[in-house]
């Protein structure tokens, strides 16, 4: 294989794995944003939180109490972080969404979840200083060659997780009951209420599903994102241009525009430079908020824009 | 009393406050923070502009803030222009960067006009990190003198310019202009629908929001004596936004005291370390959920309950 072509498909496979990564964060916000039209911008938040719970289930309780191996360590703390995640969802559903949600203001609660972003991101740095953390995966030391391709092991877990991860959030939304009536919400809240589904109980899922997929996504972003308790913050500005850029609350936009950032971004450290990624998404989604608001799949037509 | 008497009495209370705050507060480190909490009243200010009485969320405030004190300092220090003139050239410069912004704002509305001045403010931070040749990047500048000598002096010119951008702004929104942007808050298609060039307003809005923002980081400077990209991270946005929301964005008074309580509130709470700092975000969610007029409302509710 020539040079050029073996350094295009490794950056593709690189920014594949990083997509992927993006993909189960801005996931969340889309789901919560097609039931609810709103947005929680703790999000982000909520995945340095199920960062940092794997972190320390990975390198100390698991290893030091359970006696796990590293590896499955590691796999725990996915799951760890999965739970964290969901807590927090509880929390600022019960205390942000739920009271704020009748009262037709779309700002108010984006503004209070900006209040929680801030609370959260200092009680982290209150908590665990602002040096930040290595974070290493038992994963990323595995490579697999393919020719003269390189994959690391994580980006394997990384990139199969995702897969089941979207498979099953697919499953859960045309297959099941449940999911059934969540779209039946997010399409009509009160008719929806007027068949005998409970819109705050299914909202209050949603927010809860959404937010542990952020957890999770803390797990398997560790090892890549330098964990600090101030993480969050550019990651949320990422997420959000994934998912204006796959056009809001519209889950496949948000799983295309996801791996396209992170294959953008691969190709960005290639040619520009690691310190202008962000300059280069942000003004990706700029440009697309003026030529096409509602995204790369325009399911119908947005009032907001 | 009739209207303008209170305007009077009040404007003359302000100064008398203004001109005895640094002999009532008279350690050095006590006078800094004055300086700070003036500099943040004028930030509020130019936030509840655009925010409290146009209706617009602007996360993007902080880039304005970081504009004023960039393109000020570079005059002075690489051109050796006077502090006056670059000043006045910086705060032109972030007010037509909020024309910039403004060119988004009129198309996009809510949680858009959100992100996308979110995004606003990430690109100019990221420019002030990558721009080397220019900002010197993270490295930041050093050895910036303040325009006047003394910090007392210093916190006398700031407070007095947020006198004047106050009643200024005062004025400004008891004109039929402050109506034309508060029926633009109200209901965008009605205001259009009675003849309102609501894209207009709102350009103007955003420009003499982000020419306020940049004045006050014409300050920012010389006070600190360096300048770093980090100083105008996203977090002073929400700074900001948290100052607006907490004093009761839409009322005059409202930011300056949530200004001025943010700024001292954490001071206060120096004793708890690093999480004094979530009494931003504590308030900030607090106010929204239980008293959404801020701390302005809060008090009337207060005095018509006394009454």
């Amino acid at each position: 294989m020539p040079d050029l072509l073996a350094l295009l498909v490794q950056q593709s496979v690189n920014g594949v794995y990083l997509g992927c990564l993006y993909v189960m964060v801005a996931l969340g916000l889309t789901l919560i944003y097609g039931v609810l039209n709103q947005i929680n911008f703790a999000h982000a938040d909520f995945v340095t939180v199920g960062a940092f719970t794997a972190f320390f289930t990975a390198t100390r309780f698991a290893t030091k109490v359970l006696g796990l191996p590293d590896a499955g360590a590691y796999l725990l703390s996915m799951f760890t972080a999965l739970g964290a995640g969901a807590l927090l969802g509880l929390a600022v559903n019960a205390a942000v969404f739920a009271p704020l949600r009748d009262r037709g203001d779309e700002l108010r609660p984006l503004i209070a979840t900006i209040g929680v972003s801030v609370l959260l991101e200092n009680a982290q740095l209150a908590l665990f200083g602002p040096i930040p953390y290595q974070f290493d995966s038992p994963f990323t030391r595995e490579t697999i060659r393919l020719g003269r391709i390189f994959f690391s092991g994580q980006s394997v877990l990384v990139v199969g997780v995702s897969a089941a991860v979207i498979a099953a959030l697919y499953a859960f939304m045309r297959f099941t009951f449940l999911g059934k009536a969540l779209r039946a919400v997010a399409q009509d809240r009160e008719t929806a209420g007027l068949m005998g589904i409970n819109p705050s109980l299914l909202i209050g899922l949603t927010i809860v599903i959404a937010s542990a997929l952020a957890g999770m996504a803390g797990a398997l972003l560790g090892p890549v994102l330098v964990l600090s308790p101030f993480a969050g913050a550019s990651l949320i500005v990422k997420a959000f241009a994934i998912v204006i850029i796959g056009g809001f609350g519209n889950m496949q936009g948000t799983i295309i525009a996801g791996i396209l950032v992170g294959i953008i971004e691969a190709f960005t450290v290639q040619y520009l430079g690691s310190g202008l990624i962000d300059l280069v998404v942000f003004v990706l989604l700029l440009v697309m908020l003026v030529v096409r608001p509602t995204g790369l799949i325009a399911e119908r037509k947005e009032e907001n824009v | 009393m009739n209207e303008r008497v209170k305007a009077r009495t009040a404007l003359g209370t302000a100064i008398v406050l203004v001109l005895l705050a640094p002999w009532v507060l008279d350690q050095p480190y006590w006078r800094g923070i004055l300086v700070v909490c003036a500099m943040n009243v004028l930030l509020a200010l130019s936030l509840n502009l655009v925010l409290g009485y146009t209706g617009q969320l602007n996360l993007g405030q902080s880039a304005f803030f970081g504009i004023g004190a960039y393109v000020s300092t570079l005059l002075i220090k690489s051109y050796g222009w006077n502090f006056w003139l670059a000043a006045l050239v910086a705060v032109g410069a972030a007010g037509l960067l909020g024309l910039a912004l403004a060119a988004f704002a009129v198309r996009l509305r809510g949680h858009y006009l959100a992100i996308a001045s979110l995004g606003f403010a990430v690109i100019t931070y990221q420019v002030l990190v990558n721009w080397e040749n220019v900002t010197q990047g993270v490295r930041g500048i050093y050895g910036i003198m303040p325009p006047v000598a003394s910090t007392t002096a210093l916190f006398y010119l700031v407070a007095g310019i947020a006198v004047l951008v106050y009643v200024l702004i005062g004025n400004l929104v008891r004109s039929p202009i402050g109506e034309t942007l508060r029926a633009i808050r109200e209901d965008e298609v009605s205001a259009a629908s009675l003849g309102i060039n609501a894209a207009l307003w709102k350009a103007f809005a955003f420009g003499i929001g982000a020419a306020i923002a940049g004045l006050a980081g014409c300050f920012y400077p010389g006070f600190v004596g360096t300048l770093v990209p980090d100083a105008f991270n996203i977090v002073e946005s929400f700074t900001m936004l948290a100052m607006v929301i907490v004093g009761g964005m839409g009322t005059m008074i409202g930011p300056v005291i949530g200004a001025i309580v943010l700024t001292f509130l954490p001071e206060l709470l120096r004793g708890f370390g690093e999480l004094r700092l979530m009494i931003y975000g504590l308030a900030l969610t607090l106010v929204v959920l239980f008293m959404p007029g801020g701390m302005v409302q809060a008090w009337m509710a207060l005095r018509a309950r006394i009454r």
